[in-house]
């Protein structure tokens, strides 16, 4: 009998595990603090890229043609520089490197830029090698960096992500799957995992680290969101979805499942007006580049 | 007691003839009078024998068996029928539908089979309404007229639309249609035939999808393409944009996504480019053709369908929305969703065709002079100090489930929302 309600004990704590320790990894998206303008006082308008590390964040504060760079501390974010560079005419995604490295890329001129530090112009992302597959055109919707500093770039013109060394080198290329809407964003997770969002169907397709080729990930996930555009991960299990059109962040499991949506569509701090990006840092700050409210909104 | 075995065969026989008997009582299941079939019904339904002088009368009316399908006593289903109007027809009638069908007709699906058919007698083959396409044409409407006014009509269209659909179900492609296209044209139109290859000039068509350049239905244009023919295409200049006919891959497009379009329409192009904010699929591998077709359309603008359906491909969140929220916004419901947006670029977020949305709203909407409520720069939204107060900041454009496309349930409620001061 003992062993018996030993046994009834251990499954119950198995079957209770993952949803323990989901709940106990996940962001609640609770609201800490909600970044207006910069230190002068002039307004964020509709910042569409958030880039952070434990101690940095990096607002892509597109209707302004500028960057901007804040300091986070524990629960507030102080600012630290304005970055506008003549190269840099429309920043809607942002990524910073280990080193400090800013890449930031031009909607309007289709290239990415590279920042010193200290936000000095660096030159232009070069894609050095990559195979010409549909003419030399390459079109970047997005990139993310990885934690060894590769930059992941999704190029949609030839329907591929390009992997590139930190230098810029080329080192390989997966295609994107046959059947698919449209991909707005990537994410890498620590394991070396690309993932993709198909804003058109709602799907997420991943290709595992060294995979010549990606697989969906789930079906479509119209149930839970209208409009994906960025995917994020928080390198603990948790897959963050920003739902443009929805105005919310989606949870989903590496497997792809559908584990909880935060947020809401509105104007107060808290909800959100068609959100554009998201950075998760180890600390556990969640930083939403809330677009139609002209806001960067920092969650925990 | 032992059975004699010369007491078994006539003991069986007997069961038989008894369980025999007590079946042919159990033929008629209301225990009819031999004779009392159908015929009886007609002492009252005495206009049915008028129904029943036309040429083609179902085969349980035929054979008197009204009670095959009605009940004479009560049923619980509207005209005594026995059963759920939906299931009855196909009691019988078990193989209208495939067993895996690519496309089923929604009517037969529902089974409405009673909008086409007369279930007791009618002047046309398979007891249909009418005859021929007359009869598509009743829900068909636009289309039946469209095939009607034509100028160049397709001659199988002529002799009715199950020459090449299904009415109930197709198992074997879209649209109800009995074979794939072009497995359906090439039964007729023999692509090996030298006048078809000049015509194509000499372009390999077996494989191709007949219907992206060719209307099946008729058309005013020569060769039935569609009404709307892209230059080159008209022209026969394929090979501005494809590849020779003698060359391995002849129908390989000469360069990829918009940087083909870019030859000749460099201008819009550049314009578009040029812009802040991108329509990105108009950069990706298919580029223009995500929304064109290029050799011909019905559509103004060449674009490859109804703008509905065109932007529903991606934006089916949008569209779908529209279809259930309460309080619609005209111009959304009509598909003009280039009232408010521009398909290609802007240099606004949605990508808005002004600057201002107070400007686009005022496009219809004469505000200013039947609002009371200030909006515009200098009127700074409580909720959020980077706001200012615009139409959007009560209405939702592409509607909602409140009047008036409000965003909350009541006007109370949205106008609370700000003046917190008068929330009770």
């Amino acid at each position: 009998m003992p062993i018996k309600l030993l046994y009834t004990l251990l499954f119950m704590l198995m079957a209770l595990a993952p949803a323990a320790s989901f709940a106990e990894q996940a962001i609640l998206f609770q609201p800490v603090v909600s970044i207006y303008a910069d230190a002068e006082g002039q307004g964020l308008l509709n910042p569409e890229g958030v880039a952070c590390s434990d101690n940095t964040l990096i607002i892509a504060d597109t209707g302004n043609n500028r960057l901007l760079q804040y300091m986070v501390k524990v629960d507030t974010v102080e600012f630290a520089s304005q970055i506008k560079v003549s190269q840099l005419t429309n920043p809607i995604r942002v990524q910073v490197n280990s080193q400090g490295e800013i890449f930031a890329l031009d909607g309007k001129n289709r290239r990415i830029v590279r920042l010193k530090k200290d936000g000095q112009f660096a030159g232009n992302l070069d894609l050095k090698g990559v195979p010409p597959d549909t003419g030399a055109t390459i079109v970047p919707r997005s990139f993310k960096i990885d934690q060894e500093d590769n930059i992941f770039v999704l190029d949609i013109f030839s329907g591929r992500v390009i992997v590139l060394n930190p230098q810029g080198d080329y080192l390989r290329q997966i295609p994107f799957p046959k059947e698919f809407g449209f991909f707005s964003d990537l994410a890498v997770d620590r394991g070396g995992s690309v993932y993709l969002i198909d804003s058109a169907n709602s799907m997420v397709y991943s290709a595992a680290k060294e995979a010549t080729d990606f697989l969906p990930l789930s079906k479509s996930l119209k149930e839970y969101m209208n409009f994906p555009t960025c995917i994020t991960t928080d390198n603990r299990g948790v897959l963050y979805v920003t739902d443009q059109n929805g105005g919310s962040i989606i949870l989903l499991g590496l497997d792809g499942s559908f584990r909880g949506r935060k947020a809401g569509f509105g104007w107060n701090e808290g909800l959100l007006n068609y959100p554009a990006a998201l950075c998760i840092n180890s600390a556990g700050h969640a930083f939403v580049a809330d677009r139609d409210n002209n806001r960067v909104q920092v969650f925990r | 007691m032992r059975w004699r075995p010369d007491f078994i065969i006539p003991f069986l026989a007997l069961i038989l003839c008894l369980g025999g008997q007590s079946l042919t009582h159990a033929e008629g299941k209301f225990n009819l009078k031999p004779g009392a079939k159908g015929k009886n019904c007609l002492n009252c339904h005495d206009g049915f024998e008028e129904i029943l002088k036309n040429p083609f009368v179902h085969s349980p009316v035929k054979s008197w068996d009204c009670v095959g399908c009605h009940n004479p006593h009560a049923a619980s289903h509207d005209k005594f029928l026995d059963a759920d109007p939906k299931d009855i027809c196909v009691r019988c009638h078990t193989k209208v539908f495939p067993d895996n069908p690519v496309s089923t007709h929604k009517v037969a699906a529902d089974g409405n089979c009673v909008n086409c058919h007369d279930p007791h007698a009618a002047k046309f083959k398979f007891n249909l309404l009418k005859g021929g396409s007359e009869l598509c044409s009743e829900c068909h409407k636009a289309l039946g007229e469209r095939i009607a006014a034509v100028q160049f009509k397709h001659a199988p269209v002529e002799k009715g639309c199950v020459n090449c659909h299904d009415p109930h179900a197709s198992a074997a492609a879209g649209k109800l249609l009995k074979d794939n296209v072009p497995g359906l044209c090439i039964k007729c139109h023999d692509t090996e035939k030298i006048n078809f290859q000049k015509k194509h000039m000499n372009y390999p068509m077996a494989g191709t999808r007949c219907t992206a350049c060719h209307n099946p239905h008729g058309s005013n244009q020569r060769g039935l393409l569609y009404d709307k023919v892209h230059n080159p295409f008209a022209n026969r200049k394929c090979n501005q944009c494809h590849e020779g006919p003698s060359s391995p891959t002849p129908l390989k497009l000469k360069a990829g996504g918009f940087e083909l379009c870019r030859g000749c329409h460099s201008n819009m192009i550049n314009e578009t480019l040029a812009q802040n904010r991108l329509h990105w699929p108009l950069l990706d591998r298919n580029g223009c053709l995500n929304c064109h077709n290029p050799h011909a359309s019905d559509q103004k603008g060449l674009l490859a369908g109804p703008i509905m359906d065109v932007c529903g491909k991606c934006h089916v969140d949008t569209i779908n929305k529209l279809k259930t929220v309460k309080s619609k916004h005209p111009p959304v419901e009509e598909g003009t969703c280039m009232a408010c947006h521009l398909a290609h670029s802007s240099n606004q977020g949605l990508l808005l065709n002004k600057p201002s949305v107070i400007d686009i709203c005022g496009e219809c909407h004469d505000w200013q002079k039947h609002s009371t409520h200030v909006i515009g720069d200098e009127a700074k939204d409580p909720r959020n100090p980077n706001l200012t107060v615009t139409c959007q900041s009560c209405h939702r454009a592409h509607g909602t489930d409140a009047d008036k496309m409000l965003l909350s349930p009541t006007q109370t409620e949205m106008c609370t929302k700000c003046h917190k001061e008068f929330k009770r």
